[in-house]
């Protein structure tokens, strides 16, 4: 067991983490798992025999891929961070009409409103955590009957893909469904890169790219949302 | 260097043009310029002679070409129309931005890792267009855009995630007999018709093409539906060139896929018949025009694929067409907003006629390009079995009906008989008693001049289709993956 520990802590760390975003209904706890979930998928894939170590920092040896994903992982977390902070796209209050500026009253006091009435319920995690105990058996299963690389990778992929999407379904805030699709992205990013015969730098960076451009395009409806109904509650954006 | 400049050229002149964003003429005039240039760009780039970059190849082939300047022909009319209807602040550097993406797709579709990411990101810049306001808009953004928006996100991603996947199964690839495995090719099948069947909107994964017409400025759909659907398109024709074992190995999902487009072809034009909408029924029928061309590609013979590239070049030019006519029909015309207008012929005749042609350019009716490829696209069908004959029958024949419909209910009504003379004024009315005047501006020269050089296109092409379909010929010739006909 101890041996496991020493040697898979980064598989479980990935397991933690992206479960901690299915679970999860507060933003903080869902970025700080998108966080710590960039920092395993990084240490995992630093264990693993195909990718060479091949810079020095600071007297640590560490591989460029890695780094390069780390980076883009970690700018993806301050673009939805500061915009989780700060939020709203402001209206310029004297350029909007009389209707806006009444229908941007009437959202902030329903707003304020709900978030009087709506205290954390037990029930809000019913249905995440039924979809965390389908992903975990799926994950484990799936590895043996479609098996593409190592066990580990494998479970890893199909973990995070798995939450990604059950955490897309299970969203209730634009911002969670956002992080559904970057652990999509990032399962996608470790498979590639662990199939690759050699990991080549533009497809790399392009990864890393469509994190970043899917993070701003994430934060950009947030705070456009944000701006407009003053929650970033989806059963809001739909009600008529 | 020429490749370079081909992908980074309008990626530049996009950041420039952000800048620029508030002063509409400047932009505009700036992007009309910039998609000029792009375009000399694209007719010197050598085809066939790839290059190494970076450890990717790069290289054009003449489809590849001959879409990119299509492309780049309806952006331009695009600009030209942005210039007389009000469009998003930031339409014109996003466009601008779409445009150096969809270069680098088509350069890199050799490299289908690079270029899925590449189709993925431009559909993320996209979603900017969709949520945009005029600048100096007084009032906030809409629900509907933004569920529209949020829709497409997560579409595009899903659609990106399932091209990946068949690609990375792709790399790893094994027959059956060798490891005693079944192989991934029905897996691989399944991911591309259901990635490939997002990103072109084919049915069931039709929804968001409607949202976005529906909700969105209608050059804002142009540029969606022509630059990224099209660039996709390629990219499917490309896959299967590259990876013609998929075909080879799968015929019977490239039967699924068949299968799939003409059921498209029918579900849409249902869904058009039952729902007579300026906006929703010609949306219906771009799907169902998705689907035929979907056909003509898993038909995998070359009257099939000759049908489904030229149904390509006439779709882009359909789609400005009747986005342009639309954008024109919208127009207030004096009556009050929630009027269902069904008129709209006879108080816009050239848009309205306009926009039948549009429609008409979609079914294939002749004397326009469209003919050519639904002949073929027939003749396909024919080869493939007499099912698919009777399948693109209904099909077309229920995009006839959804089109009669909605000329019908919205543009050939009775014209509404105008006041012809004036009230005169009583003793002690009011300012504000008084009927407004009805003005009906006339319809702007420069619009109705775009579309109408496009339908002369269209009717030059249908009426001499020869040098394009031998281009086509030339182009089909190429491709490995085609069946021989016996």
């Amino acid at each position: 067991m101890g041996e496991f520990l020493d040697t898979q802590w980064p598989l479980i760390g990935i397991a933690f983490s992206a479960g901690l975003i299915l679970l999860a209904q507060q933003w903080r706890s869902t970025i700080l798992g998108l966080f710590f979930n960039y920092l395993f998928v990084a240490a995992f894939l630093s264990q693993q025999q195909f990718i060479t170590p091949d810079l020095d920092i600071a007297g640590m040896m560490v591989s460029t891929t890695v780094l390069v994903k780390l980076i883009a992982g970690i700018s993806a977390i301050l673009i939805l961070t500061i915009t989780a902070l700060t939020f709203s796209r402001d209206y310029e209050a004297n350029a909007l009409d009389e209707f806006s500026l009444a229908e941007l009253r009437r959202q902030a006091r329903r707003a304020q409103r709900q978030r009087i009435v709506a205290p954390m319920r037990l029930a809000d995690f019913i249905v995440p955590l039924w979809a965390l105990i389908l992903a975990a058996i799926a994950s484990l299963i799936l590895p043996r009957l479609y098996p593409i690389g190592s066990e580990e990778v494998d479970f890893a992929w199909y973990w995070l893909t798995l939450t990604g999407i059950f955490t897309i379904v299970t969203a209730n805030d634009l911002l969670k469904l956002g992080l559904g699709l970057l652990l999509c992205v990032s399962s996608i990013d470790l498979l590639y890169t662990a199939i690759a015969s050699s990991v080549q730098v533009f497809p790399l960076a392009m990864l890393g790219l469509t994190t970043i451009v899917l993070s701003l395009s994430v934060s950009y409806l947030s705070g456009l949302m944000y701006g407009r109904l003053k929650t970033l509650q989806l059963n809001e954006l739909y009600q008529r | 260097m020429l490749y370079l400049l081909t992908i980074l050229f309008p990626i530049a002149m996009a950041a420039g043009l952000f800048i620029l964003r508030r002063q509409s003429m400047p932009a505009t005039s700036g992007a009309i310029l910039a998609t000029l240039v792009q375009a000399a760009l694209v007719i010197q780039l050598p085809v066939d002679a790839p290059v190494r970059l970076l450890g990717l190849n790069l290289a054009i082939d003449p489809l590849g070409q001959l879409v990119l300047l299509t492309i780049l022909g309806v952006t331009l009319f695009a600009y030209v129309v942005t210039l007389y209807i009000a469009h998003g602040e930031n339409f014109i550097p996003v466009s601008m931005l779409l445009l150096g993406f969809a270069s680098s797709t088509v350069l890199l579709l050799q490299e289908p890792f690079v270029a899925t990411l590449l189709l993925v990101s431009s559909g993320l810049i996209a979603i900017l267009s969709i949520v945009d306001l005029p600048s100096g808009s007084s009032v906030l953004v809409e629900r509907s855009p933004l569920i529209t928006a949020l829709h497409y996100l997560v579409l595009v991603l899903l659609a990106g995630f399932a091209m990946y996947m068949a690609y990375v199964l792709l790399t790893i690839y094994w027959p059956t007999d060798q490891s005693g495995q079944s192989s991934p090719a029905r897996l691989i099948m399944a991911l591309l018709i259901v990635g490939f069947g997002m990103r072109l909107a084919i049915f069931p994964f039709h929804a968001w093409l409607i949202e976005v017409s529906e909700h969105t400025a209608p050059m804002v759909s142009v540029i969606i539906i022509t630059t990224l659907n099209s660039v996709a398109m390629l990219f499917l024709i490309s896959t299967f060139q590259y990876f013609p074992i998929i075909v080879t190995e799968n015929e019977r999902g490239m039967q699924v896929f068949m299968v799939l487009g003409l059921v498209s072809v029918i579900v849409a034009a249902l869904f058009g018949l039952a729902t007579p909408h300026l906006r929703r029924t010609p949306s219906y029928l771009i799907v169902a025009n998705g689907g035929f061309m979907v056909f003509g590609v898993a038909s995998a013979t070359s009257t099939g694929l000759a049908s489904a590239i030229l149904e390509l070049f006439n779709h882009m030019v359909a789609v400005i067409i009747i986005y342009v006519a639309m954008s024109l029909l919208e127009r207030p015309d004096g009556r009050p907003v929630v009027t269902i207008r069904r008129d709209l012929l006879w108080r816009w005749p050239l848009a309205g006629g306009g926009f039948i042609i549009g429609c008409l350019l979609l079914v294939g009716a002749p004397p326009f390009s469209s003919f050519t490829s639904k002949v073929l696209g027939y003749h396909a069908a024919a080869q493939a079995g007499p099912a698919y004959v009777v399948l693109l029958t209904v099909g077309l024949l229920l995009m006839i009906a959804a089109m009669a419909r909605l000329f019908h209910e919205r543009l050939l009504g009775a014209a509404e008989e105008l006041p012809t003379e004036e009230m005169p004024i009583l003793l002690a009315t009011q300012e504000i008693e008084r009927q407004s005047d009805r003005r009906l501006l006339r319809e702007p020269t420069g619009l109705v001049a775009v579309m109408f050089v496009l339908i002369g296109l269209s009717v030059v092409i249908g009426l001499y289709p020869q040098p394009l379909l031998s281009v086509v010929d030339d182009v089909v010739r190429g491709l490995t993956f085609v069946k021989v006909s016996s």
